[in-house]
């Protein structure tokens, strides 16, 4: 009994009900979470260690020899500045976070408090489209921005983030906005105001958690993203950050500590964004997800 | 400044069939303070919703002063903002990311008003509903109260013909509701605005109404002053719904020996074989005492409803009625009832007539 008592310490009985049940969930959560941290801390340990201390393995631990060398190298490797990568993936991933924000908060606020003749259809469509995968676009995305003369610059990148982005975002906002109390927009429109005005002052404030979640994951999303990038861009100067990775793996043999440092840069952008944003973000779902 | 309001003959049908409101027509004078009562799902919210322009009618007109702000047989819509309307939600609807004084405002700002005269305007109302002092609070740091008067501040500081109130009560506690109440009453009289406040609680509206409303599945059922909606209630509905605690109504045939007792043949030989009868707990006595009473009951429970004590008494070993007691009655009690006034309506729930037996 008493060593029962010691187990379930943390349980307060609520939300999950029996012990039993609050203990399975915990072993749930502690495995996922171990899974998923796992492999971040092996590339971090393998990237601030000398090479020869990790070659058998980054999980051993003798001799410890932190050093940041590996860092300096990636940043400054005159071949293949992953400095340049940065303010590349900079250049593309805020315009092609904002724009589709924009244009899909416009669009989310249509679908989601007006009606017209196709709304429906439109919608479905959207929902339909969203489904087909990048790789099945790619070859008309290259042909238009050939065309267009777009290719193998930031605009024609950031264009194709942003249309890939907008349907997403318009899918997110809408139910969003659908979730606000309609009451103060009723008042808003009793008190004078034009839809314009009541989107701007009374809509888009209050939609602040709903769209910094939505600009995080965008933001997040264009900066990870590999494939486009890989297909629209081959200019070694406009390059994104994930293109610069595989390139510092080394041409004869692969430097990990190079290639993990670069990699770990890669990763702390997104995960800084998400450490700032993070009130607004787990706001902005739990908002979605719970019906006021 | 106020103006007068005419509901011509409004039916509103939410598709695919649902009737909110039937053929509703009133007149409301200019200043006057207008309630529409009615339990939920009655049609008022709608009624209210359509004057200010957030519902169109599916028949019918609104007009007001002299402007026909929705005609739907002639196709005219006037958009809410153009009504110059003031309204309070039910929720109060204060814009969360904006102070008080930002909420305020915000009417104002949306007609772009000098700078000046919007802080003049916002202090003046302020002042008027003493929260002077919240101006800079936002609605997440301020009570019921304190938010529902800012709603008001708000609805109020443009200025408006019409004074629209949503249920504006039933989110305070009990305590501050009477003194809320007060206070819209008030308000309401000094500025002589015209205000339609809708309710599904009978106090709040009889203790600010000048007319009253009553709404049933869309359908209005009686229209008038207080005293007259519980002095004459005009069918079985409102007689039932007006009066706390609530009338003793009976079915009875004709030859009840009830009716023989109350000595109301007289007034119902007309009207077929079956009536309700209804006597108020507040208009007949229980007592031990009694020399001419109408019929001997014994008690069966004695309880206090608000301040006052009644008797819930066994009559003819069938029927039971709540009567206002006498202070020495206790339960299981022999006592002799006296009623001083009776309400009669015929097998359809319709008013015949209100009698002193």
């Amino acid at each position: 009994m008493g060593a029962k008592r010691k187990l379930l310490k943390g349980y307060r009985g609520g939300l999950l009900g029996s012990p039993l049940k609050w203990l399975i969930a915990n072993i749930v959560a502690w495995t996922i979470g171990v899974l998923w941290v796992l492999p971040f801390i092996g590339i971090f340990m393998t990237s601030i260690r000398p090479f020869s201390e990790v070659v058998s393995g980054w999980w051993s631990v003798s001799p410890f020899t932190p050093t940041l060398k590996n860092y300096v190298d990636a940043l400054f490797n005159p071949m293949f500045s992953l400095l340049r990568g940065f303010m590349n993936s900079f250049i593309i991933a805020v315009p092609s976070t904002i724009i589709p924000v924009m244009l899909a908060a416009l669009a989310a606020y249509a679908f989601a408090r007006f009606s017209f003749p196709i709304k429906n259809y439109l919608f479905v469509t959207m929902l339909f489209l969203m489904a087909a995968p990048q790789q099945m676009t790619i070859i008309p995305i290259f042909f238009m921005l050939n065309n267009m003369r777009l290719l193998n610059t930031y605009l024609g990148l950031i264009l194709i983030h942003s249309s890939w982005g907008i349907p997403w975002i318009t899918f997110f906002l809408r139910n969003y906005f659908s979730m606000l109390p309609k009451e103060l927009e009723e008042i808003a429109r009793v008190d004078g105001a034009t839809n314009r005005q009541i989107f701007f002052k009374i809509v888009l404030p209050i939609s602040l958690p709903g769209i910094i979640s939505a600009s995080v994951l965008q933001f997040a999303w264009v900066w990870n993203d590999f494939f486009f990038a890989l297909m629209l861009i081959f200019d070694p100067n406009k390059m994104v950050i994930t293109q610069m990775l595989p390139r510092l793996k080394g041409q004869y043999q692969i430097d990990w500590g190079l290639l993990s440092s670069g990699s770990v840069l890669a990763m702390i952008v997104p995960l800084i964004v998400y450490i700032i944003f993070n009130k607004y973000y787990m706001g902005g779902f739990r908002g979605w997800a719970m019906k006021k | 400044m106020a103006a007068g309001i005419i509901i011509d003959d409004v039916t509103k049908v939410f598709p695919p069939n649902v009737v909110a409101l039937k053929n509703v027509s009133l007149k409301i004078k200019p200043g006057e303070f207008f309630v529409v009562l009615g339990p939920s799902g009655s049609g008022k919210t709608t009624l209210l919703r359509i004057i200010a322009g957030l519902e169109v009618p599916t028949k019918g007109r609104v007009i007001i002063g002299d402007e026909v702000v929705v005609d739907a047989n002639e196709g005219i819509y006037v958009e809410p903002r153009d009504r110059n309307i003031g309204m309070v939600f039910q929720n109060w609807a204060l814009y969360p990311h904006m102070t008080a004084y930002d909420n305020i405002a915000f009417p104002l700002r949306i007609k772009k008003l000098p700078k000046d005269e919007i802080d003049k305007r916002v202090r003046e109302v302020a002042e008027a509903l003493e929260i002077s002092d919240l101006l800079y609070r936002k609605p997440a740091h301020m009570s019921g109260g304190q938010q529902q008067r800012v709603a008001v501040a708000r609805a109020l500081v443009k200025q408006p013909n019409v004074l629209l109130l949503d249920e504006p009560f039933s989110n305070l506690d009990a305590r501050i509701r009477i003194t809320a109440r007060e206070f819209v009453r008030e308000l309401q009289k000094n500025l002589g605005i015209t205000t339609i406040l809708v309710t599904h609680d009978q106090a709040d509206a009889f203790a600010v109404g000048d007319r009253i409303m009553i709404l049933k599945s869309g359908i209005a059922q009686q229209i008038g002053p207080p005293e007259e909606l519980y002095g004459k209630p005009a069918n079985v509905f409102i007689a039932g719904f007006i009066g706390d605690p609530p009338m003793n109504l009976f079915k009875l045939k004709i030859d009840h020996p009830l009716i023989d007792t109350l000595n109301v043949k007289g007034y119902i030989t007309k009207h077929g074989n079956i009536v309700y009868v209804g006597i108020r707990p507040d208009e007949a006595i229980a007592s031990t005492s009694l020399e001419n009473a109408h019929f001997i009951g014994k008690v069966i429970l004695v309880e206090y409803v608000g301040s006052r004590r009644y008797a819930k008494v066994n009559i003819l070993n069938e029927i039971s009625m709540r009567v206002l007691a006498e202070e020495n009655i206790r339960d299981g009690d022999e006592v002799r009832i006296y009623v001083k006034k009776l309400h009669l309506f015929n097998s359809n729930g319709k008013r015949i007539c209100t009698i002193n037996p």
